[in-house]
């Protein structure tokens, strides 16, 4: 019996030795760094304000859904897609509202790239810099993309909840009335306009300037009504630091195209770039493409989700040039059935076969290729000078300097080598709702299928009553399935509103 | 610091191992000797010698088999050579000797006078005193006291299946097994419901070796499984066995001379098809869509006809060879086996190659022993790419196959053929070519130290290593309509895995006259490695013959990548058996373990399970004539399960974002936090109760096993959805959230005859199950999960959808469907569209007007199966089947919807005003809302019930296999799932959602397959 204690006694002994050894069970992550670990030095800083940029590479962003929401959703264009569900949701008829490539991903996306600047808002401003304007600069380029993509989702969901916070799992935020999206916007931008420089170097082209602020600030103010506050954004560009920085590039192609870039006339792009062929999640080698011509592009060569409204290739035709000319800028807005008859163009190098549908052509890819893939690496013109221009026609109109405002329509309508305003459409005079008529037809021209049209219409209130909601219905059908008061918001993803409990779904819905 | 609390607080253990040596000395106080001694003597004054040999039905010879001569005290056992000589009274010349054996079935012989009398004694896998493996040690099946199953491997090994686990089915209660079918695939197990939300397998114990069930295990060398099935049985695994444990132990060589058996199978398979509408049914019904949309009508060739089905299935095949050469001695056995595995898929380009080698060898001098159990495997598949079993509807009739106009020469959806966005499957599975390779070796080394008669320490080494290579060739070629231009891609990942297992265990084993007392306590220790670089590279070129360079040193735009996973496991174990008079049985088990996948505060979690029984019929006063056996048994355990990523309560940084940036946009990196992690993680905990009874009538010619168990799983490690304005991408992190409980009765019955010429039995099983979850995480109430809801209260994934009221029939209809203010619902609706019902009375259908309409699960599940033979004939016939459930058919959803292009099903018949009656609204190309996913309308009765397997078998006569140099040959015919009784719309109702919340979802699952198959096994 002994012996038997003693074989147990030292068993256990040895199992005792060995159970002390707690190390055998701490296994550090040899892959990558813990949140804890990161966000100590100034380079740490950088990494996460970079990151941040790689949210428009991601498909519910400027890779892909983004311009459906916008440009397809607008009277620009319409989808035929045989996925209907993709095309119910450009045409107001949202039936499940998780459909994922509609509506959830865009909304998932947008709060991913708010959470990635809340981690640099948060966790920058404990680390050492050796310059603290340095710390500041980089603070503003979250400040400035938080407000960019609450900006983008006010226009399409408009009640939504605001974060300002890392997030925790647990995190159930509240939703807030769209005038309170605004406001937060608002002093975002004004931060970033207090710390961004008024030009970037070469090596970061592609940050915010003073002048990307000022332009969300007015597009911001504007959808508000705001229109003093909006004059004073815009004045940077005139009459402020940045006057005479921007100038509208000669040729109007130059602005679709990978081929002149961050030119005279960008204020913010989007830098695309085909180097990386991974995909499009969180992965290495991700994408930094967008996908737009992909998806665009005329049935046999792309998916032909979306495709442009007729009523533009007419708008188009009712003026000539100075020189008795078609206006240039039709040519590289839109494929359309007398696209080679009017300008010698075909389209990816093919004969016409699409009857009379009409297909962008702003970021499609045929100047060089005669297929598309899902790695374009055209920047997107977010803001471009030409819309500034307008936008400060705009405002000047609505403050009353109808005639002040002319000579920035001018200056756009010269580069299409159109007359000026005063000489081609002399019965506006100072009349201030003909003028803005006769500017929202200016937007239409120069804009068309820049995903600036959706804001435009809101903003213009031509979806807020019947008369003009029915004009719009003139050039796209789709608007007579669009409630007014429910329509002009997406519904929340139902998901979000089953799954917290202090957000409900938008009105009507 | 923290060492030393540690320390401390390990040091509660001592006083466990000091309780467990404090009882051995007390007991061991009253110890006596324990041997056995032969009670047969043989008596003098006697005339008749009769002699024979005691043989098995394998022609090994049974040393110790009692032969007695009826009625009579008289009686000798057979010696090592299975050799016997008995005396018997003149008189008793014509009497009967009853041969019996432990573990075979006795039998009568008369002598008829004969002074030789040979007996092949039966296997009686029946037998109660059946040893069970239980892990760690083995219990005799008589003595259990937990819930543990013991499947009847011949029944398992007559079927014809790719992993152990999809041969499982239907042969014990309360275990679920759905999936399997495509070459390779790994079936889903799961062990009386789902215990959390994580839809974790149970824990595979190979020899010894704790692993997972995959597909380069060879099911041939199965020698015995056993099911763990509730906590007190499962406790001595601890933090692993939540969801029950499958013990197996690979066959091993048995005393005698060199046996060799072969067995050879073939089988050819047919997967089941849709009834899909042809070119001229598809062409009317499509163009009806398109009119009643007012849009023009497709432009569809009516000459094409093709059958996608034809197109992308074939018979697929089926060959299993296995040859196993076995022998030993007293101190020593062996068995080799080698065994090749192929299927050649049903979906074309696909297959699975497996070849496998196994040495099982162990010895012994004295006190020592030694063994090792080793298996390498080489396996190679040829994976299924894209889902055919979608593509085949999605693909219209007017599509021809080959076209020779698009990339790479295959038909899809256009303009001119019809548009669909479907895949063309015989173009993927060219175009996308998958190979998954791979090189496991696994086993376990053994040594075990008798230090005393009673007192054994053993220590076990258990090794799991792969290397695994995964070839990835994207040809250059298009597969469905508009697709993105790709370069020929070529990608390749090399993995390896390592799997260590330490384990020592003392054990304890010594009767103390009626006192019984097994003791065990041990330490293990497992670590797990895995570790993979990938590359791909773009532009891949071909040779002159066109053929692909299918290596990495070919093509541009080279990518590389690569990580490293490892996790730990350590554990002490403790069990204590203890039986008086073999009546009254007691179990307790406390086992402790720690893991790397949580934090240091939370990594240990101790797990004890009691458990008893009392064999009432071994009662004095307990005496029938009908009831030979009579168990009750209860048991209560806890376990805990940490089956989560191997950080995932790390909040870690992505490293993968970049951006380009500047005039030259060069690629510059980010970092930031992707996914969110819940830091406090801690052990999930499993309690479990079970009661159950055993019963044995007419010697164990009927027996029953009743068993009821209640099992609560708390703090359940959950992917909880959360809300997406967290900005977290990717699955949701794991929280401690909810709890979920499941409630269910096993039966188990049978009835077995052995003693006629015509031997029979019966086995009919059947389980009941019902989870309910008690609680969610975050305080929630709900989770929405695609088109189902789970609620506290309320099982997993219940229906969540509108509910359909007919279709209407005119305008009057549509007007005077209205909510009870008056209020149209429909306002837009036209004759021929669906009429929902509006259950929030708003005048409106929204979201807020789904219902729950059914539940996922099934009632009931049975299994019967039974088997007869006669003379060298046996017959055999399974069958399993599953009642009550509701599932969503997939299939259904996209065949019987018109705005979406494609393929209909065969006589659909949509609503006209000439065709008033029928439930299929009106066809048309404009809206969803008809067809729309989230509504009754694709619900429908998962019952079904179906014939697992027929087999017939000959075993030719020792007389003529002996004269062909055999001991035995064996030739069979069988079918599986050749019959199946459902109302299921789908392929198959048997079919599996990996998504736990979806689990009725049939989602295009791949179904189980018909197969045909004829086996030969001989033995020398």
């Amino acid at each position: 019996m002994k012996k038997i204690i003693y074989i147990a006694i030292v068993s256990i002994f040895s199992i005792q030795l060995i159970s002390c050894n707690e190390d055998l069970l701490d296994i550090p992550n040899p892959n990558t760094l813990t949140q804890a670990d990161f966000w100590q030095t100034e380079d740490d800083a950088r990494l996460g304000v970079n990151a941040m940029y790689a949210m428009f590479y991601k498909p519910g962003l400027w890779t892909r859904w983004m311009y459906f929401r916008l440009d397809l959703t607008s009277d620009e264009g319409f989808s035929s897609s045989p996925w209907l569900e993709l095309g119910d949701w450009t045409r107001f008829q949202y039936i499940n509202y998780n459909f994922w490539e509609g509506n959830v991903e865009t909304w998932r996306d947008t709060y991913k790239a708010v959470w990635r600047a809340n981690q640099v808002l948060t966790y920058v401003p404990d680390i050492e810099f050796q310059n603290n304007d340095e710390k500041n600069r980089l603070l503003a380029e979250a400040h400035f993309l938080r407000a960019l993509h609450y900006y983008y989702a006010a226009l399409l969901w408009e009640n939504i909840p605001i974060v300002l916070e890392p997030s925790q799992p647990e995190d159930l935020p509240e939703q807030r009335p769209l005038e309170e999206v605004w406001a937060q916007i608002e002093e975002d931008l004004l931060f970033a306009l207090d710390h961004v420089p008024v030009s970037r170097d070469a090596a970061n082209v592609g940050r915010p300037t003073k002048g990307a602020v000022n332009a969300f600030l007015a597009r911001t103010y504007m959808q508000q009504h705001k229109w003093t506050e909006a004059r004073q954004a815009l004045d940077y560009f005139f009459i402020g630091e940045g006057a005479g920085r921007y100038s509208l590039v000669p040729n109007y192609q130059d602005n679709f195209t990978h081929l002149n870039e961050n030119n005279s006339e960008s204020v913010f792009e989007i830098q695309f770039s085909d180097v990386n062929r991974g995909g499009d999640g969180e992965v290495p080698n991700a994408t930094m493409t967008t996908h737009r011509p992909q998806f665009f592009a005329p049935n046999g060569i792309g998916w032909s989700d979306g495709e442009a409204r007729p009523w533009i290739v007419n708008a188009f035709k009712s003026e000539r040039t100075v020189d008795d000319e078609l206006d240039p800028r039709l040519r590289f807005t839109v494929f359309y059935p007398d696209l080679e008859a009017d300008f010698g163009d075909k389209v990816y190098g093919r004969n016409w076969e699409w009857g009379s549908r009409v297909y962008f052509r702003k970021y499609a890819r045929d100047y060089f290729r005669d297929n598309e893939d899902y790695f374009a690496q055209n920047n997107f013109r977010m803001v471009r000078f030409a819309d500034i221009l307008l936008l400060y026609a705009e405002v000047l109109n609505e403050l009353g300097e109808t005639s002040n405002a002319y000579q920035y329509v001018n200056t756009v309508r010269g580069r299409a080598n159109l007359r000026s305003l005063e000489e081609a459409y002399p019965a506006i005079g100072n009349n201030q709702e003909q003028f803005l008529e006769r500017l929202k037809m200016e937007r239409a021209l120069e804009l068309f299928s820049e995903s600036v049209r959706w804001a435009d219409l809101k903003r213009w209130g031509d979806l807020s009553n019947p008369a003009q909601l029915a004009a719009v219905a003139q050039r796209d059908p789709d608007f007579n399935n669009f409630v007014i008061g429910r329509s002009i918001r997406l519904p929340i993803p139902q998901q979000e509103v089953e799954n917290n409990p202090n957000l409900n779904q938008n009105p009507q819905y | 610091m923290s060492k030393k609390t540690t320390s401390i607080r390990e040091l509660w253990r001592v006083p466990i191992y000091t309780l467990c040596i404090f009882m051995v000395c007390t007991s061991g106080a009253r110890a006596t000797s324990n041997y056995v001694e032969s009670t047969f003597v043989s008596v003098s004054q006697l005339d008749i010698k009769v002699t024979g040999q005691v043989q098995d039905e394998f022609g090994e010879v049974i040393p110790g088999v009692t032969v007695l001569l009826k009625s009579t005290s008289i009686g000798v056992a057979t010696d090592l050579d299975g050799n016997y000589t008995i005396d018997i009274p003149e008189g008793s010349a014509d009497g009967i000797l009853v041969f019996s054996f432990i573990g075979y079935v006795s039998q009568e012989v008369r002598i008829q006078n004969r002074s030789v009398v040979n007996v092949t004694l039966e296997e009686d896998v029946q037998a109660m005193d059946e040893v069970v493996v239980v892990g760690y040690g083995t219990q005799q099946k008589k003595d259990l006291t937990g819930a543990v199953a013991v499947v009847n491997t011949d029944e398992l090994q007559k079927r014809q299946a790719t992993t152990v686990g999809e041969a499982l089915q239907g042969l014990t209660t309360g275990v679920n097994v759905r999936g399997g079918g495509r070459p390779g695939s790994e079936a889903n197990v799961v062990i009386r419901g789902l215990n959390n939300f994580s839809n974790a397998s149970p824990l595979y114990v190979i020899d010894g070796m704790i692993t997972t069930a995959n597909r380069d295990f060879n099911p041939n060398d199965i020698e015995s499984i056993q099911i763990l099935k509730d906590a007190s049985a499962a406790a001595i695994y601890g933090s692993r066995a939540a969801n029950g444990v499958i013990i197996i132990t690979t066959k091993r060589g048995k005393d005698g001379p060199m046996y060799v058996e072969i067995s050879s199978r073939n089988s050819i398979q047919t997967i089941p098809r849709y009834d899909l509408a042809g070119t001229d049914e598809f062409i009317r019904l499509n163009n009806m869509t398109y009119d009643n949309a007012g849009q023009p009508r497709q432009n569809l060739d009516p000459n094409i006809h093709t059958d996608w089905q034809d197109a992308a299935y074939m018979t697929g095949e089926m060959h299993d060879f296995n040859a196993t050469v076995s022998g030993g001695s007293k101190n020593g056995s062996y068995l080799i086996s080698g065994n090749y595995f192929g299927n050649k898929g049903t979906v074309i380009g696909t297959g699975f190659d497996r070849y496998s080698l196994r040495v099982n060898t162990q010895g012994s001098k004295g006190v020592f022993s030694i063994g090792e159990n080793l298996a390498i495997t080489l396996s190679h598949a040829d994976e299924m790419s894209g889902n055919p079993i979608v593509d085949v509807t999605r693909m219209l009739p007017t599509i021809p196959v080959y076209d020779e106009n698009n990339p790479g020469g295959y038909g899809y959806g256009s303009p001119s053929r019809g548009s669909t966005f479907g895949s063309n499957p015989v173009a993927i599975a060219d175009l996308e070519d998958r190979q998954n390779r791979n090189m496991r070796i696994q086993g376990n080394i053994w040594s075990e130290l008798k230090i005393l008669p009673y007192l054994t320490y053993r220590l076990n080494l258990g090794l799991n290593v792969s290397h695994d290579n995964y070839r990835y060739l994207r040809k250059e070629g298009n597969w469905t309509q508009n697709q993105p231009y790709d370069p020929a891609i070529y990608d390749e990942n090399r993995g390896e895995y390592m799997d260590g297992l330490v384990e020592n265990t003392l054990s304890f084993d010594k009767v103390f006259g009626k006192h019984a007392v097994k003791l065990l306590a041990g330490q293990t220790y497992q670590r797990i490695q895995y570790a993979q670089i990938w590359g791909n590279k773009r532009n891949i070129p071909m040779n002159s013959l066109g053929n692909y360079y299918t290596v990495l040193d070919q093509g541009d735009t080279p990518q590389v990548g690569g990580f490293r996973q490892e996790a730990a496991l350590l554990s002490y174990l403790s069990r204590l058996e203890y039986s008086y008079d073999d009546k009254y049985l007691i179990n307790a088990v406390v086992r402790r373990d720690g893991t790397s996948r949580l934090s240091r505060a939370n990594r240990w979690g101790t797990f004890p399970s009691f458990s008893g029984a009392w064999r009432i019929s071994e009662e004095g006063f307990f005496s029938s004539d009908i009831v030979n056996d009579l168990k009750v048994r209860a048991s209560y355990g806890r376990l805990g399960s940490s089956n989560i990523g191997y950080w995932d309560h790390l909040s870690l940084i992505n490293v993968f974002p970049t951006i380009a940036m500047g005039m030259d946009q060069t690629v510059i990196p980010g970092a930031t936090q992707v996914r969110l992690a819940n830091e406090n993680l801690r052990w999930e905990i499993l309690e479990q109760q079970n009661y159950g009874l055993d019963a044995g009538f007419f010697e164990d010619k009927l027996t029953l096993s009743a068993e009821y168990f209640i099992s609560q799983t708390n703090d359940v490690l959950t992917n909880m959805p959360i809300p997406r304005t967290t900005g977290h991408d990717g699955t949701d992190p794991f929280v401690n959230a909810a709890s979920l409980r499941n409630r269910g009765f096993e039966f188990t019955a049978t009835y077995r005859e052995s003693a006629k010429p015509i031997k029979y039995y019966v086995t009919a099983n059947v389980t009941t199950l019902r989870n309910e979850v008690l609680s969610l995480g975050y305080g929630r109430n709900d989770i929405y999960s695609g088109n189902t809801v789970t609620e506290i209260g309320q099982p997993i994934g219940m229906w969540f959808v509108l509910e359909t009221d007919g279709i209407f029939q005119n305008m009057e209809e549509i007007q005077s469907h209205t909510n009870s203010a008056g209020q149209m619902i429909q306002p837009n609706a036209q004759p021929g569209d669906i009429r929902f019902k509006d259950h929030n009375d708003d005048g409106q259908i929204t979201n807020e007007d789904k219902v729950v309409m059914g539940s996922p699960w099934a009632d009931y599940e049975i299994g019967l199966n039974m088997g007869a033979s006669y003379k060298g004939f046996d017959f055999s016939m399974q069958w399993f089947g599953s009642f009550g459930a509701t599932v969503y058919s997939g299939y259904r959803s996209l065949v019987d919807r018109f705005d979406d292009n494609s393929n209909y099903r065969a006589g659909i018949k949509p609503w006209t005003p000439e065709n008033p009656n029928t439930d299929v609204p009106r066809a048309i190309a404009a809206s969803t809302l008809n067809s729309r996913g989230d509504t009754d309308r694709w619900l429908e009765d998962g019952s079904f019930l179906r014939l697992k397997l027929i087999r017939i078998g000959y075993t030719i006569p020792p007389a003529i296999t002996q004269k062909i140099g055999f001991a035995t040959a064996q030739v069979s015919v069988s079918g599986q799932n050749l019959l199946t009784f459902t109302k299921y719309s789908g392929l198959d109702p048997e079919f599996l959602n990996g998504n736990i919340f979806q689990r009725g979802f049939d989602n295009f699952a791949f179904p189980n397959l018909r197969m045909y198959t004829v086996g030969l096994q001989l033995g020398f």
